[in-house]
């Protein structure tokens, strides 16, 4: 079991979580296809932290002692496949810029050609 | 044959007029096209001044993202033949047309210019000469395409290679990833001797320290080319 003062301090960090995904993507500042990923990672810490039971389950059935390890190593586990993602995103959008970047330069000489006629 | 000499320059203003002044010279009837990967010094004032047709990157891409710009120019625009030639100053014009040959008589679709043939001009240390005999040794086993200056970037290229590398270039430290991908696409792939200068001005884009990532990252890179290839 955790103890009931750490579920409340996890549960306030959790709202506050949430409460800055709400702010961020009411500014346009978050994609709201990237904001899955994060409001889902919530949403399981949300019901670890409130239900405590699956995770003592949990915890013995890998063969954790402690409870609460066993919810620190879900969150890091969260937060790597986050990382993993976040990379996906960067790499995919890497090779779109590099594309955009030297269809412009294409186009560029084009235009200069054309001008000099 | 429409030929087309794709020259990528980064802070090239000291040997950039050289490299054309020696490729005018050797082969006039080719078309040249600099790619100004984001100079910061005044090489596209220079190629402007001089009116030389050249890309003008608007952002940094590295030397793999300038050069596949230059083969996505040379599809579009429909050319036979594509030659890559560092603007640095380090490769010879008068070899431009050595490397043209077997494309021209349909023996193979790539041809590389390759110091180690006959072994004269600039060597490379033999620390380098170890690295790219490994990559070279790995290349063979992975592709079966035996090319023994597998870093050489004077390279020549028919169309339907253009169009692979128009589609797909490796972004950093490309050449040997590059004869992997003609390997694996089933071209015949010819090494020309040719001779290079020791370069004079500018500085080499990998220096000693890098190497032994560079050589991770191309080793990694060549096997999961050929893990992930079409077959």
């Amino acid at each position: 079991m955790i103890s009931s003062k750490l579920q409340i301090v996890m549960l306030l960090g959790i709202v506050g979580y949430f409460v800055i995904l709400f702010i961020l993507l009411k500014k346009n500042r978050l994609l709201l296809k990237y904001t899955l990923l994060w409001f889902f990672s919530g949403i399981i810490m949300l019901v670890m932290t409130i239900f405590p039971g699956i995770l003592t389950w949990v915890a013995n059935l890998v063969g954790v002692y402690a409870p609460v390890n066993a919810l620190f190593a879900l969150f890091f586990f969260c937060g790597i496949m986050l990382m993993v993602a976040l990379t996906s995103i960067v790499s995919s959008q890497n090779e779109r810029i590099k594309r955009l970047v030297q269809q412009v330069a294409i186009l560029d000489e084009e235009i200069r050609e054309m001008k000099e006629k | 044959m429409r030929t087309l000499i794709i020259i990528p320059a980064y802070n090239e203003e000291k040997n950039i007029l050289r490299t054309l002044a020696d490729l005018k010279k050797y082969a006039p009837d080719c078309d040249y096209l600099v790619i100004n990967d984001c100079s910061k010094d005044g090489t596209k004032a220079i190629l402007k001044k001089e009116g030389i047709s050249f890309l003008d990157l608007p952002v940094n891409l590295g030397i793999g993202g300038a050069v596949q710009a230059g083969y996505r120019y040379a599809e579009r625009n429909g050319y036979d033949i594509a030659i890559q030639f560092d603007g640095d100053g380090q490769h010879c014009a008068e070899y431009i047309h050595a490397l043209m040959k077997p494309l021209e008589s349909g023996e193979a679709e790539v041809a590389i210019g390759s110091r180690f043939v006959e072994k004269k001009g600039f060597q490379s240390s033999a620390f380098r000469r170890t690295g790219i005999d490994f990559l070279s040794g790995l290349i063979s086993l992975l592709s079966g395409v035996r090319v023994k200056d597998v870093t050489s970037g004077m390279r020549a290229v028919n169309g339907r290679m253009i169009s692979l590398y128009a589609e797909r270039y490796a972004q950093d430290y490309p050449e040997p990833e590059a004869v992997m991908q003609a390997g694996l696409a089933g071209a015949k792939v010819a090494e020309v001797p040719v001779q290079m200068r020791e370069r004079e001005g500018g500085k080499s884009s990998i220096s000693p320290m890098k190497s032994v990532y560079y050589m991770i990252k191309v080793s990694l890179a060549l096997i999961l080319n050929r893990l992930f290839a079409e077959r």
